[in-house]
Parts: C-alpha cells; structure tokens; sequence
C-alpha cells in the first residue's frame, strides 16, 4: 500500500487535511527516479505557521532550481493527525513526494525560535529516527539545522550532526554537493562531517569538546580534527541579486500569512540592545527599488494572491523608501492588489502615501516604544521618542483613527518603577491629545498595551544581563495595572510561564541537552501553543536533569565569562558588545549606522563600510 | 458592461479531494488571477472575481463533472479559456470544458457516485439489502433521522464496488459518504481505502446538468 492509499484512509479523520497531503500549486514534483538528493526540510511547526515563513520558501525553490536536488516541505503535525499516524504506521513524510524522510539525504531544521526545540524530538520521533544523533550511525540522513536559533545551538548540540550558521542561500548547496560526493565515495559519516566542518559557516557540534568550571560555568571549548575555533557565519554580499523565488507555494487553506511577501532589506541600521536579530543579520543591505517591483509582480502573478507585503526588520529604513511605496502603490492599483508595510513609522511620510497604502488604514496603529521612560529607552537604544509617538499619533487622529496599540517590555535592565509609570504616563498623554483634537473621530479612543517581559540573547549588548525572576516581573505588572487608566487602557501581558523557558533554552549550554530529551519524553512538545505548553513537566525535567533553570536566566554574566556560544562568530566582536552593555548602564544611545559606525566588527569582515559616510 | 455567462467544468480529483468548499472558492478566485483572463469582479472597497458554484462536493469525495459558472468580459474562445485555466490551476484540478450554462443549479435533483472500498463484502451486501439504512443527519433545526435506503438507487453493485445515486441539490442533499459511515457505525467493521467520485450530477428531467 502506498503512502496515498495510507493517507486515503485516515485524512479524513482529522481537521483540515488540505495542509497534510501536498499538491498545491507551484508545489516542486520531481521523478524519485532522477534525484540523487533529496532535501526534506522541517519546519518544527504547524503548517500554518512554516508555510508562512520567507526563508523557508527562499531555500525551496533555491534547491529546487537545480536538477537532481529535490527539497520537500515537511510539518510537524497537530495531535490529532499525530495520532492516527502512529496508529497506521504512517511515519514523517515529505508533502512533496508523499514518502518518508527517514529516506531522505539531508533533515534540515529552520530553528526560529527556542519553543520548537522539542519539536525537533518529537519530528524525528515520527520519522522513526532515534533523536539522539549519536544513535544514528548512517551516512544519511544528515539532520541539520540552521535559522537564527542556531547562534546558539548548545541546548540541541546532542540531536543535530550538524548546523548551518547564517544565511543558507550559498552554504547550503556546497553541503549538499559534499554529501553527493561522500556518498559516491562511500565514506562514513564521520569523515563527511569532518569535511562538512571545513566549509564555512557549518558548525559539527560533536567536533568540539566542552569543559566546565565547579560553578558550572564553562571552562573551555576545545575543537578536534580540524574544525575551526571559530564556526564564521555565512552572509551573501551582494544582496540586491541574491537568489528570491518567482513564486511560492500557494496552501490550499489560509495560512497565518497568506500573501506574497517581498524581502525588501536584510540587517537593522537601529541597534536596538534586546534585538537579537538587529544584530544577527547585519550588516545591513538592501535591495534595489527596481529588484524589489520586478520581485513584486513576478510573485503577485504567479500566485495570484491579491495581497503583499513588503518584509524586513524595519522597512522604513530603506534609502529609498518613498520611491519605492510609490513605484508599488502604481503597480498595486493597477493590478487590483493590495500593498500591506507591516511596522511603518508614518510619521516620516507624507499623508498621500500614507493614504494610498490600505492596509495602514486596516491594520491600525502601533508603537513599539518597548519602554516607558526615555532614560530607559536610551538604556535600551530604541531611537523612538515621545515627540515622534505623539506626531504620528496625531496624524492618525486627524486622519479618523481612534484606536492605538503601544508594545513594552518588561524588566529591562536598570529599569525601576518610574519607568513603569512612564508607560501610564505617556497612555495618558496620547489620551489627553485625542480629547484636544477638534476633529478627532467620534467615540472615545482606546489604547492596548501589549506587555512582553525581556528576554536576553545571545549576541546582544544584553546577554551579560539576568532577566528578573517572577516575583519581581509579576510585582511591576500589578503597579503597571494600579497607575493605568483602565477606562481606555487595556493591557495584556505574555505568560511569565512561556518566557522563563525561552530564556532558559536561549542562552543555555549543551547540558540541556538533556532536559530537552527529559521534557519531551515527559510529553512536551508544540510548546509554542498555549494549548499545549507543559510548563510544570519542563520544570520536572529541569529537576530531574539537576539543572536549576535561574543558573541560566536570572544569573548575571561576567565580561569575560565563556559564553556557550563564544566558538560562533556572527561577525560581531566581543568587544562591541561589551561596549555596548557599558553604554547602555550609562544610558547612553548609540547613532543608528547611517548615522556614524559604531564598530561591531561587520565591517571587516565583509571589507568595506556599511555606508558611505563621506 | 456587456458579460457573458459561462459555465466552466471541472475534475476534483487526487490530492484535491481535501480541499474544502471555502478553500476552493478561494483556490479558484486567486487562480483566475493568476490566469489573467477576463472575468467580471465585483465593484467596490474589495473587488473580487465573481465566481458561483453549481453543487458543493463534499471533502473526501472526487469530482469529474463539477462546474462553476462566472461572467466573461471579453468574448475569448474555449480551448483558451481551459488551456488557461488548467495553466494556473493545481496539478488535480483540472477544467475540462466550458459552455454558455443551459440549466439553473436549481433544478439539480441527484448525483450519481461511484465508490471502491475495502471491507467485509458479505457484511456490505447484507447492509444494503435490509429495509431501512437509519441514520442521523444535521439539518438547519438540529438532528434529524433519516433513511438512506429509501432515497438510494444503486446501479450496480459487485465486491468492494458500488454505483448509486443519492439526492442532490440546494433543497436537499445527502452525502455519498453517509452510507458508509452508517455501514461502519451499524456493523462495527472498518472500511478501509474508501474511494468515492461523483460521475454525474443530474436535472429533474433526467438529463445531465449542463
Ligand atoms: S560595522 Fe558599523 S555600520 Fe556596519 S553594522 Fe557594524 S556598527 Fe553598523
């Protein structure tokens, strides 16, 4: 029986089974009998949630452009599809090639964030794989794993064999070219993953030895045979012809994100401390407004989606952001489709362009001061202040709006009560300008905060600092709550639960390894669904590890500690980033790039300024 | 504006047979913009391709002669419009064919199934011989019962095989796969690879909906 006839039998026994079986359009079918690699790419997520994601789509039709190179799309499936899986001997299979990717040459994971680390298990579980990559002696399947949780990979270290650091769009062919040739020379996979660990940007975290101090901390990070001290991460030069599909996979369902999405810009001039990806990605390159309209109507015609949204982390920044949105609104009203800019700041543009864009007008407003008092906002170097949060807010005001949502953090280093009452505060002053405004619309205005907790990364300034326990995060959550003026204020926190986890396993070493394996075998996985989140099994399996998780999240860090991630190099020096940190205990901001360089390292790496600052 | 009404045919069929009726009023609408061919959309705020469906088909079940009519703007021949369509459709939804629309969906009386399944065969033939087939179907006021039997006519019949009718249309409509739901709920057997696809979809006057 084939795995369609399988299929056949129990699809409809689950809830929407459109995103389990394939077919959709612009989905890549290749005849088995010509591929030599096959590529199954994981997305330790729903379907709904990874087929949403840019770099996933990038890499698909990337391998696929070249003849043999099959890549195929795979999802972690809800329990419910899971279930009658396990019970008809159905394991993980690519949605391409409906065909399990236990068979597959390569397993890669798009890591994006820490929750879909038990994924991870419970995928290769249903693939019928052991997950620890020591049990699997094959050559194939290589199980890899890349996106921006993998600057530090420690807490997966002993499931992948090996991890790609980085942007894929180059590394990730020259690794599958290395397999091919492994295979036909008939190697181990040992001998290929000492080979893997010469190509740059590949990290084989079982080419490196950890030692560790009695404190626990790390003592030492010893590479063997021939891997580099340093594991460089991988970044494509010129970004403006960088490969970017024609088309994407159309579900057949609605996704999260159902629309064409172009990259517009990679890196973040900004620098804001907490950002791990405004560091991540640098440095920062853009693409050319020609490139990005010919992007545009290339993925709007091949998908026939009557939406796009323009993507980056912070799409104003673009040097020529104003051209760019006109050129598109052009092509937009003419081809009936609508233009959506996620995170614009209006108050930088003129109201005819604010006006042409739609979903300006559909989506709302928002801000993301992150914190509620300049001084921190200067700790945090978020470059926005109060004076552009009230400009913007009055245009919208003017332009009919009467809704505003403002994004904080919580327990942000330094931060003291009054920056709490900061928050209430500057709710009150946008309340008090909308009663001042003669036109303003009718009805009464309404602002809802939406209040995450701090989370320090690596490679940012921040990840020297503790993040708050709970005591300390719940106490300044109940001020915020007494001092709000709760008639128009509302605000919704994030589960303190969720980010304690995040925290542990974002800068946490190899030892969590363990309880990684410990919480998944207790049950955990789909961490990222409240639904399904098991908070007190992860802190059983933290007890049962002896790993107490505050050695992690709430312990400050020395200057010259071993981080676990110190053998990845992102380009960025150590150096910066204690300055960084210093800086930020001064409140002093730093100049965005354009402005003045400040020094990260980037630069000499890819050999030439990040702007011309003549 | 001059428009013209065509009613285009289609096959569900593979893969597609998972596609809901709402997922496919989507599918259609984003592939006839892919296909860039000139049909009508609807004025205002949102526009959107006009599109209406004659029969909804069940998930699960295929379909080799659904339809979906919609308003031409320019005259354009018919070996165009499918060959565009099939272009900008996925690989199992294919248009076969398309005319000027001769009858209203409304006067749609049953369709006609095909069904190939695994199960006890004895046990089936049993099941379809007895005199009532009991059931539950929702309606818009709650649960009702209902007898399958006296609404099916089977048209031939041999193991692991079976063609009939059921009721059809916008007044009353019984999915193919309710008879074998009742089978596996009565004798508490599986049916295992159960393949339905709708072959015809019939009028009142007995002719096939076109
Ligand atoms: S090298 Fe200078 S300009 Fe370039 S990213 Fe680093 S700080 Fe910014």
């Amino acid at each position: 029986m084939t795995y369609k006839d399988k299929l056949d039998r129990i699809l409809l026994k689950v809830q929407k089974p459109s995103r389990y079986i394939g077919g959709e359009l612009n989905s890549v079918e290749k005849d088995p009998a010509k591929v030599t690699m096959r590529f199954a790419f994981c997305f330790p997520d729903t379907y709904d949630i990874g087929m949403s994601h840019l770099g996933m789509k990038i890499l698909y039709s990337l391998i696929n452009e070249v003849p043999g190179y099959w890549c195929e799309r795979v999802y972690m499936p809800l329990p419910d599809m899971e279930e009658q899986m396990r019970k008809n001997d159905i394991l993980l299979y690519g949605l391409e090639s409906l065909q399990p990717i236990k068979d597959a040459d390569f397993i890669g994971f798009t890591l994006q964030y820490e929750l879909s680390f038990s994924n991870i298990l419970a995928m290769l579980d249903l693939a019928g794989l052991p997950v620890y990559a020591k049990d699997r002696p094959d050559l194939t399947p290589i199980v890899c794993a890349g996106g921006p949780c993998v600057c530090n990979a420690e807490p997966i270290a002993d499931f992948v064999d090996l991890c790609i650091l980085g942007e894929g769009e180059e590394v990730n062919l020259e690794l599958m070219r290395l397999l091919e040739q492994c295979k036909a020379e008939g190697t181990d996979k040992h001998e290929f993953l000492v080979r893997a660990a010469k190509i740059e940007g590949i990290y084989v975290p079982s080419l490196y030895e950890i030692e560790y101090n009695d404190d626990c901390t790390i003592k030492s990070i010893t590479p063997s045979e021939g891997a580099p001290c340093k594991v460089r991460k991988r970044i494509i030069k010129d970004f403006d012809r960088v490969f970017y599909p024609e088309t994407f996979v159309v579900p057949f369902s609605e996704i999260v994100h159902d629309r064409a999405v172009v990259e517009v810009l990679r890196g973040c001039i900004r620098g804001c401390r907490f950002c791990q990806a405004g560091y991540l990605y640098r440095p920062f390159r853009e693409k050319t407004v020609e490139t990005i309209e010919k992007e545009t109507i290339s993925l709007c015609e091949s998908t026939g989606y009557d939406e796009v949204s323009l993507t980056s982390l912070s799409t104003s920044d673009h040097s020529e952001i104003e051209r760019m949105l006109g050129t598109l609104a052009n092509y937009s009203d003419a081809a009936r489709v609508n233009l959506s800019l996620p995170s614009l700041r209006i108050d930088s543009f003129s109201k005819e362009l604010v006006d042409r864009i739609k979903s300006v007008r559909k989506s709302g407003l928002t801000f993301a001061p992150e914190a509620g008092t300049q001084r921190l906002r200067d700790v945090i170097n978020k470059n926005i202040t109060e004076e552009n949060v009230m400009n913007s807010c009055r245009i919208a005001f003017e332009g009919g709006y009467n809704a505003v949502k403002l994004y904080f953090m919580l327990g942000l280093p330094t931060e003291t009560m009054e920056d709490i009452d900061g928050i209430a505060d500057l709710c009150q002053k946008i309340i008090d300008l909308f009663y001042s405004i003669e036109n303003r619309p009718k009805g009464g205005i309404k602002i809802s905060v939406s209040l995450s907790t701090f989370i320090p990364k690596p490679f940012t300034p921040f990840q020297f600092e503790p993040q708050p326990t709970e005591d300390v995060i719940r106490e300044r959550q109940k001020h915020l709550m007494e001092v709000v003026n709760k008639k128009r204020v509302t605000v919704s926190r994030s589960h303190f639960d969720v980010t304690h986890l995040e925290a542990a396993l974002a800068r946490g070493d190899r030892r969590l390894s363990a309880v990684i394996y410990a919480a998944w075998k207790k049950g955990c996985k789909l961490d990222g669904w409240t639904e399904y989140y098991k908070y007190d099994k992860w802190m059983e399996a933290f007890k049962e590890c002896g790993i107490d998780p505050a050695f992690y999240v709430n312990r400050p860090r020395s200057y010259d500690e071993i981080m676990p991630w110190d053998h990845m190099d992102v380009l960025l020096t150590k150096e910066f980033l204690i300055r960084e940190n210093m800086q930020a205990h001064e409140a002093r901001p730093t100049p965005n790039c354009r402005k003045a360089c400040a020094g990260c390292g980037v630069n000499k790496c890819v050999g030439r300024p990040c702007f011309d600052y003549s | 504006m001059e428009t013209k009404n065509i009613r285009v045919f289609f096959s569900k069929t593979g893969r597609a047979i998972y596609i809901s009726h709402l997922d496919l009023y989507r599918l259609f609408q984003r592939s006839i913009k892919r296909s860039k061919l000139p049909v009508w959309e609807t004025e205002g705020f949102n526009p959107h391709v006009y599109i209406t469906f004659a029969l909804p088909l069940a998930l699960g079940t295929a379909g080799i002669c659904e339809s979906l009519d919609l308003k031409l703007t320019e005259e354009i021949c018919r070996e165009e419009l499918i060959s565009r369509f099939n272009d900008a459709l996925p690989r199992d939804i294919r248009v076969t064919d398309a005319a000027e629309p001769v009858m209203k969906p409304t006067e749609i009386a049953l369709s006609e199934y095909e069904a190939r399944f695994e199960c006890d065969n004895a046990a089936f033939a049993e099941f379809l011989s007895s005199e009532h087939i009991m059931t539950e179907k929702k309606t818009k006021r709650g649960i009702a019962e209902l007898d399958l039997k006296e609404h099916l006519s089977i048209l031939g019949q041999s193991d692991g095989y079976l063609r009939f009718t059921f009721p059809s249309g916008t007044e009353f409509n019984i999915n193919a796969g309710l008879l074998f739901d009742a089978f596996e709920k009565q004798t508490g057997t599986e049916i295992y690879t159960l393949r339905i696809t709708r072959t015809a979809i019939k009028c009142r006057n007995g002719e096939n909906f076109h």
